[in-house]
């Protein structure tokens, strides 16, 4: 008998009843508020999910998520901007505090709420096929690329910040109303709201568990594994590391489409470097080769700084900086690995036959 | 008969050394080709420039009559070169099983195999190999457990999974046993029938066992070309190659 933990159909079984309990969350949480905050925890599973997707089982570390979460998020923000502008007053007052009499030409497609939308979720998506593309074919891997993607970040935490007239700068963007679609106005704090979040995180991570069980998951596993080896078997290891740091960062600007639907509200904070470590840090808290590893590792710590971090405040960082430091240590593969070896011991109570400790590398069939 | 595979007066220099000097030879179609020279003569140096691994300063290489001189690694592979390395390079972290699996790459577009969860003929031809390997009863074992003349075995099954035209193996009997070493060569001539072979080999028994043509590369140069019979009546391969093997 295997380890239940690598067993496909138990996966789906964990998989299907973890996302069936969020699902009844708004039926037991009356408090609107609280429904708000559980949603935005959400967005942030969808964000640890993108990494582990992209550094977890593509093996491509990536520090600047915040990229396609922020243009995502801006997106969002400028389409639902300019749906509280009418014809007679079609300028953001943030311009017209700018002195700018006039939209410009970046503002006018998102007049459009479907064109919005699609631009929204398109331009970080393409920017992250471009920017992949000219790194991996180039062979920028590892730690190189880490900071490339860091590069990247600040370039556009600048470039934002800088350009007040168009970006509202260090204030960003308010759009004062909430965002509509078809007619309808989803109220952020509505259980609609959360269900469309839930709806999403649930896509994202059934689809990428879809692909990282397909023919293409077992090719990016072994570029992860040597990609050196990989190219030799006729794999283009640039082709796919493009296509999985993409279908990652599409999955993080739907997050930052999300986000702005629940807070009505981007800033360059979303584009901070700290903002998309600490992603990299739930994703490694969680476990980075579990794809619900990672997200519930967004949902425990996120919802511990909420409700501790008001408790211990300055000392909350130094709490979450040790925890890290503690599970990076000890638990290399995160929290979900303490679930993997567990089950592994159930499975094989005989020590003789037990995998050889190896510093709790995966095992195959993940 | 015609070459399959043609070097044609190839160099490569590191900084100032050169490493393959005016390295001319051919592969017969349905062959079995032996690369035999002192250490260091070449012979992975050779297989890294057929391969795409690194680029000549220059020659040129042909593969089934089209120009694959410094062509990526991957389009190489797929217009039919498998590679065996001398340092055995599987995929540690993956399951016996899965190294055959991702070896099988009838399919190398990322988007199509993005949702495909079948590959036609996979089932077969991995049932073939692993019995052809001894692999069958280890199929789930990860494969950085296995042992050294296991591990061997492992990535000819995967050059094998790729079935490819041309098989390049670089020492594929180093850490064999007596018994794996005789399997090997009637594997290595069964498989003639079907593709061609480059096999680097130290073993002159060996090479006697499966060579059609035996190359001799000394201080990357060819030093002689012809039948294991011609090439051990060679006096000057006695001298500068088989002189210290026979005495090992
Ligand atoms: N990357 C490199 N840089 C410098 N010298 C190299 C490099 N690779 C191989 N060589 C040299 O090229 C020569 C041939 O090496 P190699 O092809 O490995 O020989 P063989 O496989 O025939 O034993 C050796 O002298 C080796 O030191
Ligand atoms: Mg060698």
């Amino acid at each position: 008998m295997g380890n239940l933990y690598h067993n496909k159909i138990a996966q789906w079984v964990v998989y299907v009843a973890f996302f069936a309990a969020l699902a009844i969350i708004p039926n037991m949480v009356g408090d609107s508020f609280l429904l708000n905050q559980f949603a935005t925890y959400c967005v942030y599973g969808m964000l640890a999910l993108s990494i582990s997707l992209c550094w977890g089982f593509g093996g491509i570390l990536n520090l600047g998520q915040g990229i396609a979460f922020g243009l995502g998020a801006y997106g969002m923000a400028m389409t639902m901007q300019m749906q509280s502008q009418t014809e007679s007053n079609p300028i953001p007052p943030f311009m017209l505090n700018n002195s700018l009499d006039y939209l410009p030409l970046l503002w006018q497609p998102f007049q459009s709420t479907l064109l919005g939308l699609i631009l929204a979720v398109t331009v970080p998506t393409l920017f992250c096929a471009a920017f992949g593309g000219i790194m991996f074919r180039a062979r920028v891997s590892g730690p190189f690329f880490a900071i490339m993607t860091l590069a990247m970040l600040s370039a556009f935490y600048t470039i934002i910040l800088d350009r007040q007239a168009y970006t509202g700068g260090v204030n960003g963007l308010t759009p004062p109303s909430a965002f509509q679609f078809a007619g309808v106005e989803v109220d952020p704090y509505s259980p609609t709201a959360y269900w469309v979040v839930l709806f999403f995180l649930t896509g994202a991570t059934f689809l990428a568990k879809l692909i990282t069980q397909s023919s293409f998951g077992l090719v990016t596993q072994a570029i992860r594994d040597d990609s050196e080896r990989v190219r030799f078997l006729g794999y283009s290891v640039a082709g796919y590391e493009t296509v999985i740091y993409t279908i990652s960062g599409l999955i993080a600007a739907v997050a930052g489409c999300c986000w702005v639907m629940l807070v009505q509200y981007v800033s360059p904070a979303q584009m901070d470097v700290g903002f998309s470590l600490s992603i990299v840090i739930w994703a490694a808290i969680g476990g980075r080769h579990s794809l619900l590893g990672s997200i519930l590792g967004a949902l425990i710590i996120q919802g511990a700084q909420s409700y501790l971090g008001d408790t211990f405040l300055a000392t909350w960082l130094l709490i979450l900086g040790g925890f890290f430091i503690v599970v990076v240590r000890f638990l290399p593969n995160g929290l979900a690995s303490l679930l993997e070896v567990a089950l592994g011991l159930l499975a094989r109570p005989d020590p003789t036959s037990s995998p050889a400790p190896d510093g709790g590398r995966p095992l195959p069939a993940e | 008969m015609s070459g399959l595979l043609e070097i044609q007066r190839l160099s490569k220099s590191f900084d100032t050394t050169k490493v393959i000097n005016d390295f001319s030879m051919e592969v017969v179609e349905g062959t079995v080709c032996c690369l035999v020279g002192p250490n260091g003569a070449g012979k992975t140096t050779t297989m890294d420039l057929i391969t795409g691994r690194i680029k000549p300063t220059s020659g040129k290489i042909i593969f089934a009559n089209e120009d694959i001189t410094a062509k990526h690694e991957h389009l190489i592979a797929r217009a039919g070169i498998g590679r065996k390395f001398q340092v055995p390079a599987v995929l540690r972290d993956m399951s016996v099983r899965q190294n055959l699996e991702v070896a099988y790459s009838r399919q190398t577009n990322p988007f199509r195999n993005l949702l495909k969860f079948h590959k036609p003929g996979l089932t077969a031809k991995l049932d073939e190999v692993a019995t052809l390997a001894g692999l069958t009863g280890r199929l789930k074992e990860r494969a950085g457990i296995l042992s050294h003349g296991e591990t061997q075995w492992l990535e000819i099954g995967m050059v094998l999974m790729q079935e490819p035209r041309l098989l390049l193996m670089d020492e594929p009997i180093a850490g064999m046993t007596e018994s794996e070493i005789e399997k090997t060569a009637r594997i290595f001539k069964d498989l003639r029938k079907s593709a061609t072979l480059l096999v680097v080999e130290h073993d002159m028994g060996f090479v006697r066992e499966i060579a059609d043509v035996v190359v001799v590369m000394h201080m990357g140069s060819l030093l002689a070309q012809g039948s294991i019979q011609e090439i051990e009546a060679d006096l000057r391969v006695r001298d500068v190659y088989l002189g210290e093997q026979e005495v090992a």
